[in-house]
C-alpha cells in the first residue's frame, strides 16, 4: 500500500481554484437565469434519460433546454464516488442532485448512477458550458463480493470523488489506500478529495495540520461538505432547490475546473504542468 | 375496522434457527419505519417458544394477545423469522405472507447459499444490510398489494402496444429476453419471459424498483429466490422519466455503460408521448376517464392465473374515507375474504387439501359492511370471484347493498379487457 503518492503517476497539476470557471457566476443575475433549468418551482429537477428541461419533470432520456438565444454546449461526465462503508457516498450524491437525503444509512446494493447538470462560466473565453456529471456510486459489500462492480465503475470514468467524513478518523486514514486501490492504475484521471460532515467541525477527528499534510502530499483538490439538512421552502416538507444549490456549488464548480483543465490537457490545448514535475 | 389514529406497531425478527442469534430486527410505527426495539429477553423468549416446539415436533406457527398477533416461520431450518404486529385488522394471512415476502427480499439481495450456510454470521448480518430498504417498504403501509396478494402489481396504460414493440425491441438489443417497463413499483408492460418469473421474484423485483430513492441507473446483483436462488443475475433499471423505469434482467453483458442516452433515444425518443401517459398512472393504475361507477371508492382486481393485479383507491378521490383508510380497507377485506370465504389462489400449497366437495360449494360473491349498522352508513365491501378473476370494491355508503352485486358483475366485465 502507498502511503505516499508515486510521483511517476503525478498527473497534471490541478488548476487553482477560479482559474478555470468564473466563481460565484451562479449567484449573479446571469447565472441564475441559466441556473432557472435545473429548478422547478424553487425544486431541484430529477434528471432522467428523456428529461426535456422545457416540461414539467425529467428522465434519463431528459436534458436541460434552454430557450433558443441561450441554447449552450453540454459536457458529459462520469464520475466515480469512492470511499468507506456507511460514509455518505449516496448522501453526498443525493445532496449534489438536490435530492431528499435518508436520514437511516441503508447500504447500497450495487451500483445505481445520478445525473446532475450544472452550467458553469469559462474564465478564459466567457462561455457558458452546460455540465452533465453522471455520478457512479456503489455499495462497499456489492464492490467486494462482485467482481465485475469495481472494473464497471472505474471503466471510461472521467474522475474519482473520494469521499471521508470529519467525525470518522478511520475513514480518512483509509483515503491513501482508496486512492492506491480505486486510481492507482489509472493516471491522469481527476482526482478530489471531498470531507464531509465539516458541519460538525467541533467532533472533528481529522484536524486541519493532518489535512495540510495531506495535501502537501497529494496536491489533490480537497473540498468540505456540510451534511446539515437542507433548507425547506415554505410547506416545510420540499427541499429548497436555490438553498440547496447555494450548499454544493463550490463541489459543482470545483469538478467542472477539474474536469474542463483535464480535457484541455489532453486536447493538448494547455501545457502539461505535470511533465515539469520531479520525477 | 377502520378507525384512524390507532398506531399499530409491527416488529419483524429474523435470527438465525440453530444459534438463536438475532440477525436484524426491524420496527414500523403507524405505518412507517420505527427504531423502536423489543428488548433481546422477549426476542430470545419469542424465540425460546418456537424452538421448545420443535424439539417436540410441535409446529408452532401463530398466537395472538388481546392486542398483538404473533406469527413464526422457519425457512431452509436455517431462519426463523418472527412477526408481532398490533395493527388493526391484521390476519395471520397477512403476517404469513408478510414473512414469505421477507425472505424473499433476503434471498433475492443476499442470495440462499450465505442464508442456508451461515458460515460467518457477523458477514451475513453486514450483508443483510442491504436488504433492510426492501424488508422496511413491507413493514410500512404502501400504495401496492403485491406483498398481500402476491400477485404483480400492475397499471394499464392507454396505449400499451406501441410500449411493448419498444420494449422488446429494446431488451432484444440489449441482448435480453428480460425486460419489463414500470411505472412508480407496477409494471407497465414486460416481455413474455419477465411474465414467467416465478413467484416471489415477479412481485419483488418491481416492488424494490419502486421502494428505492431516485437514481437515473442502476445495476444491482440479484439472486431470484424461486429461479436463480445461488446464481446472482444482475437487475438493470433505467429512469426514462421520473417514476418510470426500464428493467431488464440480465447476465455479465450487457455492461450498464453501453445503455447510454443515445441507445435510450433511439428506442423511446419516438415513444415519448404514450411514455408520458404513464408517469401519473401508478396509483391510479387505470387509464384516464376509465368509466367507473361513482360510488365505487377503490378497487382491487386480481387475475389469479397470470398472477397479477390492479389496485386502485383513486376513484372519487374528493369523497371519505382517506386513500390511506381504503387501502387498509381493501387491504383486510382481501385477507378476510382470501382467508374464510374463497378457495386459495391456485398453485399455493393449501390447494391440495381442498377437495372437490368443498370445490362445489365455494361462494361466488360476498359482500361486509364496515362501520355503524345504521341504514345508509358504514362502507360497502364486496367481493366477486368469476373464473381466474376476483374482484375486490369499496364501495360509498350510499350504494344500495341489493345493488352491489350487480355493481360488482358490472364493474368486472369492463374491467376485464384490461386484465
Amino acid at each position: 500500500m502507498h502511503s505516499t503518492p508515486s510521483r511517476c503517476q503525478a498527473m497534471a497539476r490541478p488548476p487553482a481554484p477560479g482559474s478555470v470557471i468564473v466563481p460565484d457566476w451562479h449567484e449573479s443575475a446571469e447565472g441564475k437565469e441559466y441556473l432557472a433549468c435545473i429548478l422547478r418551482k424553487n425544486r431541484r429537477r430529477v434528471f432522467a434519460h428523456l428529461t426535456d428541461l422545457s416540461e414539467t419533470q425529467p428522465g434519463l432520456l431528459e436534458r436541460p433546454v434552454l430557450p433558443p438565444p441561450v441554447a449552450i454546449d453540454t459536457a458529459s461526465y462520469k464520475i466515480f464516488v469512492s470511499g468507506k462503508s456507511g460514509g455518505g457516498k449516496t448522501a453526498l450524491v443525493a445532496k449534489l442532485a438536490g435530492l431528499e437525503v435518508p436520514v437511516v444509512h441503508h447500504e447500497t446494493a450495487g451500483i445505481q448512477t445520478t445525473v446532475v447538470f450544472w452550467p458553469a462560466k469559462l474564465q478564459a473565453s466567457e462561455r457558458v458550458v452546460m455540465f452533465r456529471f453522471e455520478f457512479w456510486d456503489c455499495g462497499e459489500s456489492a464492490l467486494k463480493k462482485f467482481d465485475h462492480m469495481l472494473p464497471a465503475c472505474k471503466e471510461k470514468t472521467d474522475a474519482f470523488l473520494f469521499l471521508f467524513s470529519f467525525t470518522d478518523r478511520a475513514s480518512f486514514e483509509d483515503l491513501p489506500g482508496q486512492l492506491a486501490r480505486v486510481a492507482g492504475d489509472t493516471p491522469g484521471v481527476v482526482r478530489m478529495v471531498i470531507g464531509s460532515k465539516f458541519d460538525q467541525y467541533m467532533h472533528t477527528d481529522v484536524p486541519e495540520r493532518d489535512l495540510t499534510a495531506f495535501r502537501q502530499a497529494w496536491e489533490l483538490p480537497l473540498l468540505r461538505v456540510k451534511s446539515v439538512p437542507g433548507r425547506r421552502l415554505a410547506d416545510g416538507r420540499t427541499l429548497d432547490g436555490w438553498a440547496g444549490l447555494a450548499d454544493v456549488a463550490h463541489v459543482l464548480n470545483g469538478l467542472a475546473e477539474q474536469l474542463w483543465h483535464q480535457d484541455q490537457v489532453a486536447a493538448g490545448l494547455l501545457p502539461d504542468t505535470s511533465e515539469n514535475s520531479p520525477s | 375496522m377502520g378507525e384512524e389514529g390507532t398506531e399499530g406497531t409491527v416488529h419483524l425478527l429474523c435470527l438465525a434457527a440453530s444459534s438463536g442469534v438475532p440477525l436484524f430486527c426491524r420496527s414500523s410505527r403507524g405505518g412507517a419505519p420505527a427504531r423502536q426495539q423489543l428488548p433481546f429477553s422477549v426476542i430470545g423468549s419469542l424465540n425460546g417458544v418456537h424452538m421448545f416446539g420443535q424439539n417436540l415436533e410441535v409446529q408452532l406457527s401463530s398466537a395472538r394477545t388481546e392486542d398483538t398477533t404473533v406469527v413464526w416461520k422457519n425457512f431452509h431450518d436455517s431462519i426463523t423469522l418472527i412477526v408481532l404486529s398490533s395493527e388493526e385488522g391484521t390476519s395471520e394471512l397477512r403476517l404469513e405472507r408478510l414473512l414469505q415476502m421477507v425472505f424473499g427480499a433476503m434471498v433475492l439481495l443476499v442470495g440462499l447459499e450465505e442464508l442456508t450456510n451461515i458460515r460467518n454470521v457477523e458477514r451475513l448480518k453486514k450483508e443483510l444490510r442491504a436488504s433492510y430498504r426492501l424488508v422496511d417498504s413491507f413493514l410500512g403501509d404502501s400504495e401496492r398489494i403485491g406483498d398481500l396478494t402476491q400477485c404483480v402489481d400492475c397499471v394499464v396504460p392507454p396505449e400499451v402496444s406501441l410500449l411493448q414493440e419498444a420494449l422488446s425491441g429494446f431488451a432484444e438489443a440489449a441482448g435480453t429476453a428480460f425486460g419489463s417497463l414500470v411505472a412508480s413499483g407496477r409494471v407497465v408492460a414486460a416481455t413474455e419471459s419477465w411474465w414467467r418469473l416465478g413467484t416471489p421474484e415477479a412481485v419483488l423485483l418491481p416492488w424494490l424498483v419502486g421502494s428505492l430513492p431516485p437514481q437515473a441507473a442502476r445495476d444491482y446483483p440479484v439472486y431470484l429466490p424461486h429461479g436463480s436462488p445461488t446464481v446472482p443475475h444482475r437487475l438493470l433499471t433505467l429512469t426514462l422519466l421520473p417514476g418510470v423505469e426500464l428493467c431488464l434482467l440480465c447476465g455479465p453483458r450487457p455492461p450498464l455503460s453501453q445503455l447510454d442516452p443515445q441507445l435510450l433515444d433511439r428506442w423511446w425518443q419516438p415513444v415519448l408521448d404514450p411514455l408520458r401517459t404513464c408517469v401519473p398512472l401508478g396509483p391510479r393504475a387505470l387509464p384516464a376517464g376509465f368509466p367507473l361507477h361513482v360510488d365505487v371508492l377503490g378497487l382491487l382486481l386480481l387475475h389469479l392465473e397470470l398472477k397479477r393485479c390492479l389496485f386502485t383507491v383513486e376513484p372519487s378521490g374528493d369523497q371519505e374515507p382517506s386513500p390511506e383508510q381504503r387501502r387498509r380497507l381493501l387491504r383486510s377485506f382481501y385477507s378476510l375474504v382470501t382467508a374464510t370465504h374463497f378457495p386459495p389462489e391456485p398453485g399455493t400449497p393449501e390447494d391440495k387439501v381442498e377437495d372437490a366437495a368443498q370445490r362445489a360449494q365455494v361462494p361466488r360473491a360476498c359482500y361486509l359492511v364496515s362501520g355503524p349498522e345504521e341504514p345508509g352508513t358504514g362502507w360497502r365491501l364486496v367481493a366477486l370471484q368469476l373464473g381466474p378473476r376476483r374482484l375486490l370494491l369499496l364501495v360509498s355508503a350510499q350504494s344500495p347493498t341489493h345493488g352491489l352485486r350487480s355493481l360488482a358483475t358490472h364493474t368486472l366485465h369492463a374491467l376485464t379487457p384490461l386484465l
